[in-house]
């Protein structure tokens, strides 16, 4: 062969990588962050709830659990995981501890969006400083980290949770989905 | 004009080197607390908007991320350690400026390969092309109008 | 009714364009003129049906017909006129429709202008242009339809989204941008043309440099009213972030301009051809990327239109035209032989070629920087994040560099320069860049990279100003004419150099006006009470009070404004406000400007408490930064200079070609 003919790869040779390249990329969602806390121990928090009493993460300690960031303002996504919490919190009371954690949110906003939506029986954080939303790393509401009983980080959920997604992640914390 | 030209260059030059050793003389002030916070500001990434620095963005993430940074510069934490705390939660990809020394050499070692590539191109070409023949293109033609403007009878 | 009518425009001007690229071909091949009158005549159908389509869009959305998916998306019933009809361009589907309407406009214009010139090229430019146009009538066919409808009909529609509507800037800058952008394809089909019939000679190489130059007008003056756009509208009192839908406008930008000046190079010189046209494939492919990026949801971008299917068309067709273009480039590379050797090392050649490999430096960095989150997740799986701290680190040492050889290139004279000639050409300028740069040290001006800047342009200055007096005064002794009218007629006669050297005018304006404003700016946030104040440099504000009403335009858009005493150099009332749109759960800034040859004092208002009446302002001095955007309007005059019909010119080569 011709050593001139050898510049034909050059089609393949550019063509194939940057082929590559762009259908690789179509498959990632950009918006997907994976969370460097995962297998860590969760971050603790204190302070106020949305019905004024203190809560702590210490509090969550001995049992999984799932720290659900949301906001009133958050619409539909919120508005989406809420029946989804509820029948969670339904089926699960016993074995399974919930905090809801407010991103950048007024009280009245949520105690709105609560009576409008369905009233919730775990405490709600009001994260006034939005401290709590930076120690988790959170992008933007909603999202759900799923902590197991150790208080190890399994597992974090972007996005409205579905049926799906906790019966998933509740396997993951070895419980019954 | 002509016999000034030297002495004009040395003084100018003179002049520029002064300069800078002025600059570089002059104790660089140590930046502020306030100035730390907005140079670690603007290297974060905005965690809830597109492409802008927390230094720039508008939104409430924002905000609770620079106050986070004011409260710990102030707490006695080096920026380093602030910067590391938010990589610890949001991942590297908190990071408008990546670490990862791939993403800072392959441009330069591009913009090197490219400068070699030319002067081997430079080298090869100028010494094996046969001269062109003499038929006149019409940018020769251009060419030649133009050097007898520049001239001009 | 009208949408029916609108989808069936779309479907027939398929059809149109897929007859026109075949018959072109046959006519090509053939040369058949009766067939080839046929192609055009489908060409100018196709443009004719996506203008009605069009209209049947702006149509919709006007009378706000929300059977229309698209018009309620991207409609309400209190939307005002200007921004119904600007919705055309503002969500995926709309935006592919209005790019259609300009893509077929330039075939139109092309193929009406060359009918009767160019008759072995011709035939090929026009496949090239149907087979592109072919493809977004195809997309708009399959997979982005936008004359779907929605049953049952809603009452009212989601509304623009608030960005989009916050501005009437919108209603220019995607315009512009998209006329650069499907310009593109001019060049591009010109550059296959001349492939695959052989005539790659000068001839060819002038009519692809005019029809760069076109759509470069347009791409850069889009790109200049794009930042413009950001500045004015997000309220971060910056005008560039390096976005990666900002960076997908310059890329193509960046590669046509390496294409102008080698060009250059190779209509002088008969030389760099085979590169001069891997030019005219990359930027098209890039114009290609860039849609992609805008389009199929692979990056993360404030641009970036709702993550659609219609990212697998546009990577297949960005791989398909990569390869066959590349494929009919090293099929006729024999006949892309450099006629003459490239000249000395210190000519104007090579000062030029120089200016292409950072250009294509600056394209690469630009697009590494770009898809590096890509590339890093398809090989680790991990995310990363590439900003302005990287890309501004990265870009200016190879601006700076761009900008020294502005200066550089024109005072060479091809071939080769005696080290007298560059002693004679250099050492004023020279010695007016350092002049400069202590006057403006001695005048209190810190930091290395205004002043290096400052010191570049002025140096670059002098040369040019150097060229045009040498060339003016040699007019003036041998035809007796006085000096202004020696420069006047200088320029016309040689638009091409003077209109460049224009443009490199602008260039220097922007390069001062950018190093200044973002290194010597100054900003101030605080919170204020109603009657508190701030300063911040000469200025006072005084913050007087709150006012939260609905928009007058569109009463579902509720404004609170802080209301503002500006006193110092200007003066006077301002307002900053924010907005809320019922279809955005973040609120709008809508910062306020006060321009001045100076410096601009931008005001946004960043947070308010209804309780307290307090505001929390965002206050910057942002220097020379309407010089960018003059800057910017200069680089596109001197453009447009340059590409002036010349009578002069057009009469001797009429009578070169008929001796």
């Amino acid at each position: 062969m011709r050593l001139s003919r050898l510049r034909w790869l050059l089609v393949p040779l550019v063509v194939m990588p940057v082929g590559w390249l762009l259908f690789t990329g179509l498959g990632h969602d950009p918006r997907l962050i994976p969370s460097p806390l995962v297998g860590q121990p969760m971050p603790a928090f204190s302070g106020t709830t949305l019905e004024g009493d203190r809560f702590s993460s210490a509090d969550l300690a001995g049992k999984p659990a799932i720290v659900n960031f949301w906001a009133s303002y958050c619409i539909p996504a919120c508005v989406d995981e809420h029946p989804v919490l509820l029948d969670l919190a339904a089926g699960h009371g016993g074995e399974l501890q919930m905090v809801g954690v407010l991103v950048n949110d007024t009280p009245d906003g949520a105690r709105g969006f609560l009576a409008r939506y369905g009233q919730v029986s775990w405490p709600n954080m009001l994260n006034a400083d939005g401290n709590i939303t930076i120690d988790y790393g959170v992008t933007g509401p909603p999202e759900t980290f799923f902590v197991d009983a150790r208080g190890i980080v399994v597992a974090r959920h972007v996005g409205p949770l579905t049926a799906a997604v906790v019966a998933r992640e509740l396997a993951s914390l070895g419980l019954e989905p | 004009m002509r016999r000034l030209a030297l002495p004009v260059a040395i003084a100018a030059l003179l002049a520029l080197g002064g300069l800078v050793v002025i600059e570089l003389m002059r104790p660089a002030a140590e930046p502020t607390q306030a100035e730390q916070a907005r140079q670690i500001a603007g290297e974060l990434r905005c965690p809830d908007c597109q492409a802008l620095s927390v230094a720039e963005s508008q939104t409430a993430a924002a905000a609770a991320i620079r106050q986070q940074i004011v409260e710990q510069l102030a707490a006695g934490q080096t920026p380093e350690q602030v910067r590391a705390y938010f990589v610890a939660r949001y991942g590297e990809w908190i990071l408008l400026a990546p670490t990862s020394p791939f993403a800072w050499w392959v441009p330069a070692a591009a913009i090197m390969v490219g400068v070699g590539v030319f002067a081997w191109w430079w080298r090869r070409d100028g010494a094996t092309v046969a001269p062109a023949p003499a038929a006149p293109t019409s940018g020769m033609r251009e060419q030649i109008r133009d050097e007898a403007e520049r001239l001009d009878a | 009714m009208i949408p029916t009518l609108g989808h069936l425009a779309v479907v027939i001007g398929l059809a149109a364009t897929a007859y026109a690229a075949g018959a072109f071909i046959l006519g090509g091949r053939s040369g058949d003129a009766a067939v080839l009158a046929s192609a055009r005549r489908a060409v100018y159908a196709a443009f004719g049906l996506v203008a009605f389509a069009c209209l049947a869009m702006v149509l919709s959305l006007l009378t706000h017909d929300f059977s229309v998916l698209y018009v309620a998306r991207n409609n309400a019933t209190t939307t005002p006129p200007f921004y119904s009809v600007i919705s055309l361009w503002a969500a995926l589907e709309g935006s592919i429709l209005f790019w259609t309407l300009l893509a077929s406009g330039w075939a139109s214009l092309v193929l009406y202008r060359y009918r009767a010139r160019l008759p072995a090229l011709m035939p090929w430019v026009g496949a090239t242009l149907a087979l592109g146009t072919a493809f977004f009538f195809a997309v708009m066919a399959w997979p982005s339809d936008p004359f779907v409808r929605v049953t049952p009909i809603g009452l009212e529609g989601n509304g623009p989204n608030a960005l989009l509507q916050n501005h009437p800037f919108m209603g220019l800058h995607p315009p512009l941008l998209y006329l650069g952008y499907t310009g593109m394809a001019i060049p591009f089909a010109f550059g296959m043309a001349a492939l695959i019939t052989r005539r790659t000679d000068e001839e060819w190489l002038a009519v692809v440099r005019r029809w760069t130059l076109v759509p470069w007008i347009f791409l850069t003056a889009g790109i200049v009213a794009g930042a413009w756009w950001s500045y004015a509208v997000l309220g971060w009192g910056g005008y560039w972030a390096w976005d990666p839908v900002e960076n997908a406008a310059l890329l193509p930008w960046l590669t046509a301009t390496a294409f102008i000046h080698s060009s250059m190079v190779a209509e002088r010189r008969g030389t760099l051809r085979t590169w001069t046209h891997a030019l005219v494939i990359a930027t098209f492919v890039l114009t290609l990327v860039g849609t992609f990026l805008t389009r199929s949801g692979v990056v993360n971008s404030v641009h970036a239109f709702t993550t659609s299917g219609i990212g697998a068309w546009f990577a297949t067709a960005i791989l398909v035209t990569l390869g066959v273009a590349l494929g009919l480039l090293i099929w006729r590379l024999p006949d892309l032989r450099d006629r003459r050797p490239p000249g000395a090392v210190v000519s104007r050649e090579s000062a030029f070629l120089f200016n292409n490999v950072l250009f294509l430096g600056v394209t690469f960095a630009v697009l590494f920087g770009t898809l590096y989150p890509v590339l890093v997740e398809a090989l680790s799986g991990a995310k990363a994040s590439v900003g302005a701290p990287w890309f501004n680190r990265v870009n200016a040492p190879i601006f700076v560099a761009l900008l020294f050889l502005t200066g550089v290139g024109p005072a060479l004279p091809w071939g080769g320069a005696s080290w007298a000639t560059v002693r004679e050409r250099f050492a004023v300028p020279i010695l007016s860049g350092v002049g400069v740069v202590v006057a403006a040290w001695a005048l209190g001006v810190r930091g290395a990279a205004p002043l290096g800047i400052l010191g570049l342009a002025t140096f670059v200055l002098v040369v040019m100003g150097d060229e045009v007096v040498r060339g003016a005064r040699s007019r003036a002794r041998s035809r007796g004419e006085a000096a202004p009218l020696a420069v006047l007629r200088l320029a016309t006669r040689n638009r091409r150099r003077y209109g460049g050297y224009l443009a490199h005018v602008g260039i220097c304006v922007m390069a001062v006006a950018i190093a200044v404003s973002a290194t010597l700016g100054s900003d101030r946030t605080a919170t204020l009470g109603e009657g508190e104040s701030l300063s911040i440099g000469p200025y006072t504000l005084t913050y007087d009070k709150l006012v939260t009403e609905p928009l007058a335009s569109d009463p579902r858009v509720i404004e609170t404004r802080a209301e503002l005493t500006l006193a110092g150099p200007q003066s006077g009332a301002i307002a900053t406000a924010l907005r809320d749109y019922p279809n955005s759960s973040t609120a709008i800034a809508t910062p306020v400007v006060r321009t001045g040859l100076g410096e601009d004092l931008y005001v946004t208002l960043l947070g308010y408490n209804p309780a307290t009446r307090t505001a929390t302002l965002h206050v910057f001095i942002n220097p020379l930064v309407m010089w960018i955007w003059s800057g910017g309007a200069i680089v596109a005059l001197g453009a447009l200079f340059a590409i002036w019909p010349d009578r002069r010119r057009m009469a001797v080569e009429a009578a070169v070609a008929g001796a």
